[in-house]
């Protein structure tokens, strides 16, 4: 047991000493670009997986979240010219206000109801994005957003950072009784409620969590581009973030980060084929799901883990 | 004083009048059976009881408190805990984490004695040292075994088991009935429970209840049930009554 956890500290800290390195190591201000990106991703595949993974709900509009608390950061800072550490807290309070609308009156259902409302909440928000033009700057968005750090290394460091924190929260709730109940949920809500649990209670606040942790990466995300459009709303992103979330292992919480990363990665080093890189990118990721439908990232590690376990 | 008391309680399914006009009351410290063949409305009862499903009409009393329109985790709370008919342990967890979910809910329980608390259980329902097993491994007996270990978990002061002895060979069937009657004597738990295995089932509660048709047709010791006439007719048919002379040869 100890071992174990003494492997998994040194697995997250070897992880981390690379994220931080690589930037040092190779300075280009392009491969800072795609590891910020990826550490943002990861922070949405984290939190997508600590409601979706563990309770088994799957909600198809993960963007919804995202979007709002772009646009949330994005219209504080340049209407109102709040700095992006405000826009972050305000960001998160927007996307948990939008995770109980939803949430409250779908979660309680059984069936698709959830994962449905989720998905038409994203593409109404697009829509709506759209048809108030006026005001949300229609397809060009909101452009002219501050950068939070000036420096470009600093800003990666600070998303890294987050990346880190939003990780490990989720994993040290996702490891605690909470985190036990939210799996026992996805196994058989009925048996939940005989042993006295609010199934409802549980998902609604899980949702909740997992809204803010990627309201904030949606503020983060804007602040980053230093403009938001409805494409942050794409059903796309959405379905990308899930897919990260297989790639990784879900339910594992650190996986997820991984496979964001990964993922990332693979979709820049496939520039080079041109044409061929989304041929290329879809035909590898079907190969990882056919052949590992656990995902990549979280079994790779426990095989790790289980060998070193041994040794020591 | 009366645990439980359930009054006029009435379900209709459509045209299918599941449970109709119940009443019975059990004591505190009581073992409970209830007999009835497929489809008497034996399990409906249960989702009556513990707030799955909503009665049409009729009363609920458990502790002094009514029950009707109460959702099922509170009525959990209040001290009632029933297992289900077919085994629902939570796949891609432990053993021990299983019984520790079922004692989460309860208020109040101390969370830092869990793990010891859901070990004592474990073992004292036959599952020492499997703690650590995925339920997938285990046999059906045991999942049996855990089940009744997360309803404890609980610390219920009704227990509601359904079908206990299902699909369990008469070993097992011993160890389990044995298992009930120690917690009936060493914590004063009150037991209801639905059977179909009559032999250790007649052993092993002290009054039944038989339903058929959604309806009560009699009441008594196992005893006196196994000669009403009402019980030989509907439970094992005209001219089986030879069947039900001795319970044991059931």
């Amino acid at each position: 047991m100890f071992t174990g956890k003494r492997v998994d500290l040194a697995g997250a800290a070897a992880f981390v000493a690379m994220m931080a390195v690589l930037p040092l190591v190779f300075t280009s201000r392009y491969l800072i670009g795609v590891l910020t990106v990826s550490a943002i991703y990861g922070i949405w595949a984290v939190s997508w997986d600590f409601m979706s993974g563990l309770t088994g709900r799957e909600n198809f509009g993960h963007s919804l979240f995202i979007g709002v608390g772009a646009y949330t950061a994005g219209f504080l800072n340049t209407l109102l010219g709040v700095s992006g550490w405000w826009g972050i807290p305000a960001a998160m309070a927007v996307a948990v206000v939008f995770a109980l609308v939803i949430g409250l009156p779908t979660l309680r259902l059984k069936g698709p109801y959830f994962a449905l409302a989720m998905l038409s909440g994203a593409v109404i928000m697009q829509r709506l994005m759209l048809i108030f033009w006026e005001q949300t700057g229609g397809e060009e968005g909101i452009n002219g957003i501050e950068p939070l750090i000036r420096s470009q290394l600093g800003f990666y460091y600070f998303v890294l950072g987050a990346l880190v924190v939003v990780t490990l929260v989720l994993l040290a709730l996702a490891r605690s009784h909470w985190g036990l109940v939210l799996r026992a949920i996805r196994g058989d809500e009925a048996t939940c409620q005989a042993a006295g649990l609010n199934v409802t209670f549980y998902k609604i606040a899980s949702l909740v969590i997992s809204a803010a942790c990627a309201g904030a990466g949606g503020a983060i995300y804007a602040h980053y581009q230093l403009q938001v459009s409805p494409q942050l709303f794409a059903v796309v992103t959405s379905i990308t973030i899930i897919t990260m979330v297989y790639v990784g292992g879900m339910a594992s919480i650190y996986g997820p980060v991984g496979g964001a990363i990964l993922l990332v990665l693979l979709t820049e080093l496939l520039r080079n084929f041109g044409e061929w890189r989304l041929m290329i990118y879809s035909c590898t990721l079907i190969l990882i799901l056919f052949f590992l439908p656990n995902g990549l990232i979280a079994p790779t590690w426990q095989r790790i883990r289980s060998r070193l376990g041994r040794r020591t | 004083m009366n645990l439980l008391e359930i009054e006029a309680l009435d379900k209709h399914f459509g045209g299918l009048h599941a449970v109709r006009n119940v009443s019975f009351t059990v004591a505190k410290g009581e073992i409970v059976g209830i007999l009835g063949p497929n489809g008497a409305g034996k399990t409906t009862l249960y989702n009556l009881l513990t707030g799955f499903i909503a009665a049409d009409g009729g009363r609920i009393v458990f502790n002094g408190r009514e029950l009707r329109g109460m959702v099922p985790h509170r009525i959990a709370r209040l001290g009632i805990s029933r297992t289900f008919q077919l085994c629902r342990p939570f796949v891609g967890m432990t053993v021990l984490e299983n019984v520790i979910v079922g004692a989460l809910g309860t208020a109040g329980v101390d969370r830092a004695g869990l793990d010891e608390r859901a070990r004592t259980l474990l073992a004292s329902v036959g599952l020492a040292g499997k703690g650590s097993l995925g339920v997938d491994v285990l046999s059906y007996g045991d999942q049996r075994r855990l089940e009744i270990a997360r309803a404890l978990a609980a610390q219920p002061t009704l227990l509601l088991l359904d079908e206990p002895f299902a699909g369990l060979g008469s070993g097992e069937i011993a160890d389990l009935a044995a298992l009930i009657r120690r917690l009936h004597a060493e914590q004063g738990l009150t037991v209801i429970l639905i059977e179909h295995k009559l032999r250790e089932f007649m052993r092993l509660v002290q009054r039944v209840i038989v339903l058929d048709f959604g309806a009560v047709i009699a009441q008594g010791t196992p005893e006196q049930v196994v000669q009403h006439p009402a019980v030989i007719e509907a439970y094992v048919g005209r001219g089986n009554e030879a069947f039900l002379e001795h319970p044991d040869a059931a």
